[in-house]
């Protein structure tokens, strides 16, 4: 026990002190930390930019649409008439990207045309619709009303009808949480790859450079085995928490102030003329510019991070000793460094169908080969993340420790197998490796 | 000391070690010879615990060895490397550190040996800095670090220039004069007859001889004696007469000769030297013992009739 912490201790230091350790400690999570907050600025609203021009031959909407400016449409106003035709052609309308008319007509039959030069997203054309919109009623409050607008408008609200599962009353699950489970699991596999690759090239070295023999007068190769791939994983469990800390130290700053919550009233912003924000509705808000943002809203409000880590753990660690085996197994049987490399192209193919497997489940959840890529250790770290997303049904939660235990027991075997492949091939040199050397090894006692 | 009794191990269908036994006296220096692909490794590994033997037992001081006698042997294998990265002194601490030793003894340690090869200022210094030769005091300082009782070292001059191997020579001799026991095997046969006290020579997975040096010599020696004379050559030749063979002839000078004479019958040195008397002048002579490179080949290539 004791040389087997000395050898922990040794892998653990040597990858931590490699700069490469240090590099993806920092860049990693500053990498992924880019990606979100490229998704929030532009994933969960509008990216597109719009420039509209009003024509208000009648001078209805009295130039004026938005107190503030707003971060995707900006509008113009012309007092005349402007023929589609002209708008399409004319040079003086070419910074245009659309032309909103509203003629004098627009009060009584509520027609408003919208000439486009491409075709908006939904989410821009819903925005102007509802600008325009918001701001005709107030026109129209000021003709036929003695209202004030807060008045109308508090008398207009339409009866909402919230449609619940009533399994999931609080709307928990949804596609879009799914995918945080699918970056859970590529996550997994993408340190399994990489520490798996470590495993891999420390077991080849060890036995290319020949201190192997002299450790193996030390220790026994199962306690080198289980020591180096302990200290590796040790040590990608360091780097895994550092990537905790950055991520986290950074959505919290992005929270603090690039994104901050639209369920805080201080952080409300209030761009109509007349309205104010507090008698705003979620609904409303969602058109609201850049108020309300479903990723921002993802990340920060429905991900139960403490559920997703836990798990997140348990199979980082099944995956990795399960992997790991069969990287060190592969390490320990070649006879050059050049044959490593070819012998492990399959596992990484495994890996990469592994994550398919898990894009898999994001699509089709119920099917039923998800059913059983979660259990197959090969892809449950990666699947069972998307489950977890998705959410279990009530009694079945059981699926999601039978799997860990499929998985462990998985790796129990694989790892027996591998430090038997490990004990008879380590001091094999300068052979090419074939199918029949690995049998040979796993016959000899 | 060390007493390995009747080891056999096969891999698969290849016999490696076939019953093989021999004994190795406390405070000795003893040569494991034989040539490539005799077994030699396979029973230093199972000596060290790296393998397991089919059959027999290996005993150090009367015990049967476990991996508690592990931290008094120190191993030395034909093939030895060192972790790249890691400077000398993390290196030879890890590995005394494997060996038993606490962190302190085994700085302590670490201190007393760089001292000695006067290399204290490649302390810090990572091992893919140090030159081949740099490096191989290095793995000899991990190997007797934790000062074992019993040091295996397989081909210790494979690799090592000349300076490092008179160095490591002397360092095994003095610790053979301090008392502890060294297993080497070898092919260098001109070390063997230098700082071997015994022998044991395994061939085809055998073992064939084995014994102390001087008395394989003593038993290997096939009645041949040379004299170092100035003279007649011919002169010589009459003298011998029909007791004696010339089987090899020198001539370093003009009338100075050294002839290696095999006897015949019932001749023996003595009656070689009365009938060289008056005949020639002797300068010296002596009894041709032969080298342990000769009794190796002797064994391993038998001469065809």
């Amino acid at each position: 026990m004791r040389n087997t912490w000395i050898i922990i201790l040794r892998e653990i230091k040597e990858r931590v002190a490699s700069r490469s350790f240090v590099l993806f400690s920092i860049f990693g999570p500053l990498i992924i930390l880019g990606l979100i907050y490229l998704m929030f600025k532009f994933g969960g609203s509008e990216s597109e930019k719009w420039n509209v021009l009003i024509t208000d031959k009648a001078g209805i909407l009295d130039n004026k649409l938005l107190a503030h400016p707003d971060a995707n449409v900006s509008y113009s106003f012309a007092n005349d008439y402007i023929e589609h035709t002209d708008f399409a052609a004319g040079k003086r309308y070419q910074k245009f990207d659309a032309i909103v008319e509203i003629n004098e007509k627009v009060l009584s039959n509520k027609i408003a045309y919208v000439f486009y030069r491409n075709k908006p997203s939904f989410n821009l054309q819903t925005k102007v619709q509802y600008q325009v919109e918001r701001r005709l009623e107030e026109v129209m409050i000021k003709q036929f009303t003695t209202l004030s607008v807060e008045k109308f408008r508090e008398i207009k609200q339409p009866l909402k009808f919230n449609f619940r599962n009533v399994y999931d009353p609080y709307d928990q699950t949804s596609d879009i949480r799914t995918w945080v489970g699918f970056f859970f699991g590529t996550i997994i596999l993408v340190f399994i790859a990489l520490f798996g690759m470590t495993i891999l090239r420390s077991v080849t070295s060890e036995k290319s450079n020949r201190i192997v023999e002299v450790l193996l007068a030390s220790v026994k190769p199962r306690q080198l085995l289980v020591g180096k791939m302990t200290g590796i994983g040790i040590a990608a469990f360091i780097q895994f928490i550092l990537w905790i800390l950055v991520i986290g130290v950074g959505l919290y700053l992005m929270r603090a102030f690039l994104f901050p919550s639209i369920y805080d009233p201080s952080a409300m912003n209030v761009v109509q003329l007349t309205d104010s924000g507090k008698i705003m509705s979620v609904q409303e808000k969602l058109y609201e510019g850049n108020t309300f943002n479903a990723i921002v809203d993802l990340v920060y409000e429905r991900v139960n991070f403490s559920v997703m880590l836990t798990f997140f753990l348990l199979f980082f660690i099944g995956g990795y000793l399960f992997y790991g085996s069969f990287f060190a197994a592969i390490g320990s049987t070649v006879g050059t460094e050049n044959d490593g490399q070819q012998f492990v192209l399959p596992i990484l193919l495994i890996l990469s169908l592994s994550a398919y497997a898990g894009y898999y489940t994001v699509a089709n959840p119920e099917s039923e080969l998800a059913f059983w890529l979660h259990f197959i250790p090969f892809t449950s770290p990666v699947v069972v993340m998307v489950k977890l997303t998705y959410g279990y049904a009530n009694g079945e939660a059981y699926q999601i420790w039978l799997s860990l235990i499929i998985l462990l027991l998985s790796a129990i075997i694989c790892l027996s197998i591998a430090s038997k492949l490990y004990k008879n091939g380590i001091l094999q040199f300068g052979h090419r490796l074939r199918l029949k050397h690995i049998f040979q090894w796993l016959r000899i006692k | 000391m060390l007493s390995v009794e009747n080891i056999s191990k096969s891999f698969l269908r290849k016999q490696a070690l076939d019953d093989v036994s021999f004994k190795v006296e406390k405070g000795s220096v003893f040569g494991l010879l034989g040539p490539n692909g005799a077994g030699k490794t396979t029973l230093i590994r199972i000596i060290n615990q790296i393998i397991e033997p089919d059959a027999g037992i290996i005993r150090i001081n009367n015990d049967i060895v476990t991996r508690k006698h592990l931290a008094t042997i120190g191993y030395m294998p034909e093939e030895r490397g060192l972790y790249k990265t890691m400077t000398v002194e993390e290196h030879a601490l890890f590995l005394g550190r494997l060996r038993g030793l606490s962190k302190q003894d085994a700085s302590k340690m670490v201190n007393y040996w760089l001292d000695k090869f006067e290399i204290s200022n490649w302390k810090k210094k990572r091992i893919e800095e140090l030159s081949k030769g740099m490096a191989q005091k290095v793995q000899f300082i991990c190997t007797v670090l934790h000062e074992p009782e019993l040091l295996i070292l397989d081909e210790p001059y494979s690799g090592f220039d000349p300076i490092n191997m008179e160095l490591v020579k002397n360092e095994l001799i003095a610790m053979r004069n301090k008392g502890k026991t060294i297993v080497l095997s070898t092919h260098n046969m001109k070390s063997v007859e230098e700082v071997c006290d015994s022998v044991a020579l395994i061939h085809n997975s055998k073992k064939l001889l084995d014994g102390n040096v001087a008395t394989i010599q003593g038993e290997k020696k096939a009645g041949i004696y040379a004299i170092k004379f100035r003279g007649n050559m011919i002169a010589f030749v009459n003298a011998l007469w029909t007791g004696y063979d010339v089987i090899e002839t020198e001539n370093p000078s003009d009338n100075l000769f050294v002839v290696k004479v095999k006897m015949r019958n019932d001749s023996n040195f003595e009656s070689l030297l009365r009938v060289l008397l008056g005949q020639v002048q002797i300068e010296a002579a002596w009894e041709v013992l032969p080298s342990m490179q000769d009794i190796f080949i002797d064994i391993v290539q038998p001469k065809t009739a």
